[in-house]
């Protein structure tokens, strides 16, 4: 326990918070926690505490410390995924009641449910994130509006057709399964009476065999980047600003990169909506990003809770977005014009966030995932039928954590 | 803990009988304490958690389930196909790493031309950070960015398809701890006395010959060290597979299904209960060696 | 085979030589192949990253320059050294008192100390890693320099034992006695006779240690929270790309060259006392 208070340094009286977040690049998260310690006026003071760049690193350094009951963790930067398994274990505090309305207000609806669970709000939303679909102009005249278009341009435009997604066993194919699956109207789990912390499987037959022969048709067809079953959203980036590619779906960090790193790609780039599975149907995404919870075992939670809403208000959002390429999760800001100049695909990305889903609510979420990801790897090899089958037990065995994946 | 203090005269000389026997103890207490200390309790806990099923997230539930967890292990097929691919890229690795690694410690020692550099870059493999070389292989290997593809003329997505994927894998890892072999047989290779096998040359003996005949015998307890630690090391490769194919593509070693078990899905219970499993086979290569080298390490000196 | 030293010189034919340079030529490029391109990785400049090229068309320092700005790293560089260092000397110190009673006195036990060591070396460290956080956070050993020596120490003392007994085995210890009724004092008699044959074990034990601390990720990652005591591979997985998404390849690479110092000079200082007891057969002569 000494060790711990020896830890961070600390100046007689002022007490530090210790904000546990992965570490941002640009700065922006260090200079919010300077901004939030000076404005709290000597109340308390924010300490910048990194974590690795690799989500399920930094979940793994997290649940260690919190099931250790450590009272160092303050502040946590939770990936959206995290809130059911953190509240249901007690790593996490519920917000205040009181203050719940207030910090709910002015945000996106989806990133706001994230942060909910059994009926409380658990986080307060900080940044967002989902994925548009990015073309070259130059190649094709208009978006394709649905997956089946889109793969049938892409075969048409031969060698430079490829269509980049991310096909490796990983988080981020979940992620495209789920959002492939709500675009054709199902959902993982089904929605319960009561709670929603979705404790049934839903799966329904139609929409699941639609997203599943979409995988398939994507990964045998031969638009497909030959290496899909090992590409994550990285990979796909790189492979897009080499030039091979013509279709991409992808999060919106690929746009400041191609300007910086691919300008001859980036001149041809252009974005629009995550391709639909029904025609008739709206895609939809599921929502990334990260918001701010309060450690359970923190020494001082109200103070935290304060920093917590400090450190996520619209000025602070202003600049992760503007210098950290973070999505806002306050509506309004999408309308500012330093934001704007950071998103010039703001309105899109603000309609894809307004209609994103959640991935599967449950604290064993981690669980389901694995199991999504390990029984439908590789992509090429989905056979819709059996996989449907084979699907609806892997979730059920793992909602019962049940068994090895 | 005052009882034990005064406990230990008598545990003393029930340790040794003779002076001899207690400068023994004295002289391994202090690895024996650090080895104690560090693993005793860990591994006794994760022997206990894995008779329970214990879920991390679920602390208050908690129950005591006694084998079932080794039943659900031993029972599901995802287990044993992962000790299969372990045991593929083990025997796979550590089989060539043998071989190579001898014939590098044979050039280690014999080596006149450029024999610092050569030393030297014989090992720099073993000294990078693993995780960066299975990078370095993962990204070589890339059919986008990799330059392996353009060198070699195919066009090939190595990790994607399961036999290549062993490949790549078994190539970082013979690339990465051949130097381990070969450090430990060319140290090996000192223990020769020159006039044995100067004495069989005038004799008439071939190089073959004298390699086979005398220096591989006199070299056994370093090879039995070498590939007895090389291989308990191969059995539980982890950070490669997890870098280069996550698992995919039936290419999943039982230590990262232990790593899913335990840490990913914070099933205590149940990832316990694999590393257990893990440790047991283990124990039956370490044994299925030791009974076929048949190598005393402690024999004492006047038996040579 | 040569022993080296003094001796029957041998008579290499031709090809005999050519075969042993070509063969040292080819060991060098593949061993080296891999280092050559991670280095090109860690200077080609970040937009160059995925053309299919080996060496870089560009050269370009920002990889370093980023790694050297942050903090991070040489801290981490520093506690990396300090700790390898210190592991493998108490290891190898360690180690050799156990390997010389297991080879030269008589005890029961004996066999229950290699064993015991060698089961501690086949756990898998997953999961002695989630039992040992909570055991450093009781002790105050978690962040600490001591926190990650004692695992190390610990780990690698299976296969320094082993070693050691090997080599202490093979080592003719009447020699010893035999130098001391020649007059010598069991100094020097230690120092000048059975040194040099227990050195190439002891070196090679003491490099296979050091590699061990040095690479080690798993107990780096967990067992330490801030750059008191955190180690490069553990400091690695901090480094970001531009954004959330990106590999920081570039950084990643940059890092790897610079911590592969260290490890070279130890590698080169240790090489030439490995093969000292090539003496032996001069003495066994």
């Amino acid at each position: 326990m000494s060790l711990l208070l020896a830890c961070g340094s600390r100046e007689a009286g002022v007490p530090t918070l210790r904000w546990y977040v992965f570490n941002e690049r640009s700065g922006a998260f260090q200079e919010a926690a300077r901004r939030c310690s000076q404005a709290s006026e000597g109340a308390y003071r924010v300490d910048f505490v990194p974590l690795p760049a690799d989500a399920s690193q930094q979940r793994e350094q997290l649940v260690r410390r919190l099931a250790a009951e450590d009272s160092d963790i303050d502040i946590i930067g939770m990936d959206v995924i995290w809130t059911a398994e953190f509240a249901e274990a007690g790593w996490i505090l519920p917000w205040p009641r009181e203050t719940a309305e207030e910090v709910a207000a002015h945000r996106l609806g989806p990133p706001v449910e994230s942060a909910r669970y059994d009926g409380r709000l658990w986080a307060v939303p900080f940044t967002t994130n989902a994925q548009l679909l990015w073309y070259r102009t130059d190649r094709v005249e208009r978006p394709p509006e649905t997956w089946d278009e889109m793969i049938r341009m892409a075969e048409e435009l031969g060698e430079v057709g490829t269509i980049e997604a991310q096909g490796e066993r990983y988080e981020g194919f979940s992620v495209f399964f789920v959002s492939l699956l709500a675009s054709a109207g199902g959902s993982v789990l089904g929605e319960g009476e009561g709670t929603d912390s979705g404790s049934g499987v839903a799966l329904p037959r139609e929409p699941t065999l639609d997203a599943l022969r979409v995988m398939r048709k994507l990964a045998t067809s031969p638009a497909a980047d030959p290496s899909l079953p090992r590409a994550r959203e990285d990979q796909a980036r790189l492979a897009f600003e080499a030039g091979g590619a013509s279709f991409m779906v992808n999060y919106t960090f690929v746009w400041p990169s191609a300007r910086r790193n691919a300008p001859e790609v980036a001149e041809h780039m252009a974005w629009a909506r995550w391709p639909a599975v029904d025609p008739g149907r709206p895609s939809r995404v599921t929502v990334g990003g990260i918001n701010l919870a309060v450690g359970a075992y923190s020494r001082h939670p109200e103070l935290a809770f304060r920093a917590a809403e400090c450190i996520a208000s619209a000025e602070n959002q202003r600049l992760a977005a503007s210098q950290g390429g973070l999505p806002p999760t306050m509506e309004s800001l999408y309308d500012e014009e330093e934001v704007r100049e950071a998103f010039p695909f703001a309105d899109l990305l603000r309609e894809t966030l307004r209609d994103a889903v959640q991935r599967p609510r449950t604290p064993l979420y981690t669980d389901v995932s694995l199991a999504i990801s390990h029984t439908l790897h590789p992509m090429s090899e989905i056979r819709p039928e059996e996989d449907l089958r084979r699907l609806r037990n892997a979730v059920v065995r793992a909602l019962r954590s049940e068994g090895l994946f | 803990m005052s009882r034990l203090v005064s406990r230990l005269p008598g545990l003393w000389h029930r340790l040794g009988r003779s002076a001899e026997e207690r400068l023994g103890w004295l002289l391994c207490a202090p690895a024996v304490l650090a080895m104690l200390l560090v693993t005793a309790y860990p591994i006794l806990y994760a022997l206990w958690l894995s008779l329970f099923r214990y879920d991390l997230r679920f602390p208050d539930r908690r129950t005591f389930v006694g084998l079932d967890n080794y039943a659900s292990v031993l029972t599901s097929g995802v287990w044993w196909e992962s000790v299969l691919n372990t045991l593929i890229i083990t025997l796979g690795s550590v089989s060539v790493e043998l071989i190579l690694g001898m014939g590098l410690a044979l050039l280690m020692h014999r080596a006149v031309f450029a024999r610092r550099t050569l030393r030297a870059s014989v090992l720099v493999p073993y000294g990078i950070i693993t995780v960066v070389a299975a990078l370095a292989w993962k990204f070589a290997f890339d059919p986008v960015t990799g330059f392996i593809n353009p060198l070699v003329g195919v066009d090939h997505a190595w990790l994607s398809h399961r036999w290549s994927a062993f490949l790549v894998l078994i190539l970082t890892e013979i690339w990465k701890t051949t130097p381990f072999m070969a450090l430990l047989l060319m140290a090996g290779l000192t223990l020769v006395p020159k006039d044995v096998l100067d004495a069989a040359r005038v004799d008439g003996a071939s190089g073959p010959q004298r390699f086979f005949r005398i220096t591989l015998p006199l070299m056994k307890p370093a090879i039995l060290v070498a590939l007895l630690f090389r291989t308990l090391d191969a059995f539980r490769i982890f950070d490669t597979v997890f870098i280069q194919t996550r698992g995919a593509q039936n290419t999943e070693s039982v230590s990262v299904v232990g790593y899913n078990a335990l840490i990913t899905r914070l099933n205590l219970g149940l990832g316990s209960a694999v590393s257990v499993l893990i440790f047991v086979c283990v124990i039956l290569i370490a044994l299925l060696f030791i009974k076929g080298f048949g190598t005393r390490m402690s024999r004492p000196e006047e038996a040579r | 085979m040569r022993g080296g030293g003094g001796g029957v010189p041998e008579h290499r034919s031709l090809l005999d030589r050519l075969f042993w340079r070509v063969g040292t030529v080819v060991v060098i490029v593949f061993a080296l192949l891999p280092v050559a391109w991670i280095a090109s990785l860690s200077l080609k400049p970040a937009a160059d990253l995925n053309d299919n090229r080996f060496l870089p068309r560009d050269v370009s320092l920002e990889h370093y320059r980023s790694i050297f700005q942050d903090p991070q790293f040489p801290a981490a560089l520093w506690n990396s050294v300090g700790i390898a260092t210190l592991s493998t000397v108490l290891s190898v110190i360690l180690a050799m008192f156990a390997a010389y009673a297991i080879v030269r006195l008589r005890f029961r036990g004996r066999r229950l100390v290699l064993g015991a060591a060698l089961s501690i070396a086949m756990f898998p460290p997953i999961a002695v890693v989630g039992p040992l956080f909570n055991l450093w956070r009781n002790l105050g050993l978690f962040d600490t320099w001591p926190g990650l020596i004692l695992p190390y120490m610990t780990f690698t003392l299976p296969l320094a034992i082993w070693t050691l007994s090997a080599f202490f085995r093979e080592i003719p210890w009447e020699l010893d006695r035999a130098a001391r009724v020649d007059g010598a004092t069991p100094f020097q008699a230690f120092r000048h006779v059975i040194a040099p044959l227990a050195a190439p074990g002891v070196f090679t034990a003491a490099i296979l240690v050091f590699i061990f601390a040095w690479n080690d990720f798993l107990f780096a990652a967990a067992l330490t929270s801030t750059n008191d005591a955190r180690t490069v591979p553990a400091a690695i997985a901090f480094f970001t790309g531009s954004s959330r998404f990106q590999l920081p390849t570039g950084s990643i690479a940059a890092a790897s060259m610079v911590v592969t110092v260290p490890v070279l000079l130890v590698i080169l200082a240790f090489q030439r006392r490995i093969v000292a007891g090539l003496t032996q057969g001069a003495v066994k002569g």
